[in-house]
């Protein structure tokens, strides 16, 4: 039998909640606890936000004379 | 994706199933080297070793991230030397940074704090702040938030546990949510020992 799941253990595995990475019995036991308790369930949703900050920061494109820089230096291109 | 035995297909099929991932593979050197000219040369080395050793690549198995564990090792081999210092900052410290930092007036008053806390934190100073991290914990991050890998995946790309994906993630993501903080406190949203400043906040 898992740990009870507390406000401790949410904080800690908060981030294998909103990856995905969470199932089975604690998956079961972290939705039960955040569900009745608003502390945590503001907790993972700040976490939430921030995520989506990160994800979507700006991505840097390859600039092109670097695609052209890889593919003349590729041995079956100078063949 | 299909992959030819040695022969006269070989470089061409690589340079199909390789250079869509040129993007990806370009912007985590550049977060990973911070500057577009040891990027490049990166991401070149990247694909001269994966073209090296395209037939030791297992067809089944995830092609990105085998480039980016050669990337990783080519990252690593080359180019770790040559970084910053990493940011100094307390494990523990960072942990309660958004308790100890955020008034009890906006947690009570504002519906959604985080969304009003980050929403002035511009993209640049999210890259800024992901620039602070050390690389072991920068890479975790880049890999899970910008270019979407699970944990296996990162795990392996790394060559590190599960266990220490999990750790760095996490240790990763809260120096970074610190650092946002901080400049969400620059912009004045956070208690900064001026309480008037909050109170001058337009309301909506």
């Amino acid at each position: 039998m898992h740990e009870t799941m507390n406000c401790r253990k949410v904080k800690e595995t908060v981030f294998l909640y909103t990856d995905n990475e969470m199932d089975g019995e604690v998956l079961i036991s972290f939705r039960e606890h955040v569900s009745l308790c608003p502390k945590c369930e503001r907790y993972i949703r700040r976490m939430e936000v921030f995520l989506t900050h990160v994800r979507r920061c700006h991505r840097a494109s390859a600039p092109d004379r670097l695609r052209r820089r890889i593919l003349t230096s590729l041995p079956h291109r100078q063949a | 994706m299909a992959k030819a035995t040695q022969g006269e297909n070989w470089g061409w099929d690589f340079e199909t199933a390789a250079m869509p991932f040129v993007d990806s593979l370009y912007n985590t050197a550049y977060r990973m080297t911070r500057n577009a000219e040891d990027a490049e040369d990166l991401v070149q080395e990247t694909y001269l070793k994966a073209y090296k050793y395209y037939d030791k690549f297992q067809e089944g198995t995830n092609f990105k991230a085998w480039l980016f564990k050669i990337l990783k090792n080519t990252f690593i081999n080359s180019y770790r030397k040559r970084q910053l210092e990493p940011l100094k900052s307390d494990f523990a410290e960072i942990e309660d940074a958004f308790e100890s930092q955020v008034s009890d007036e906006v947690l009570d008053k504002v519906k959604d704090p985080e969304q009003e806390l980050l929403k002035d934190v511009l993209d640049e100073d999210v890259q800024q702040a992901l620039e602070q991290l050390p690389d072991d914990y920068r890479m975790a991050v880049i890999l899970a938030d910008l270019e979407g890998f699970s944990y296996k995946e990162i795990s392996d790309i790394l060559d590190v546990p599960l266990g220490t994906v999990m750790s760095r993630l996490y240790r990763g993501r809260k120096m970074l949510e610190a650092e946002m903080l901080r400049y969400a406190r620059d912009h004045g949203y956070l208690r900064s020992g001026r309480p008037s400043k909050m109170r001058s906040r337009p309301r909506r």
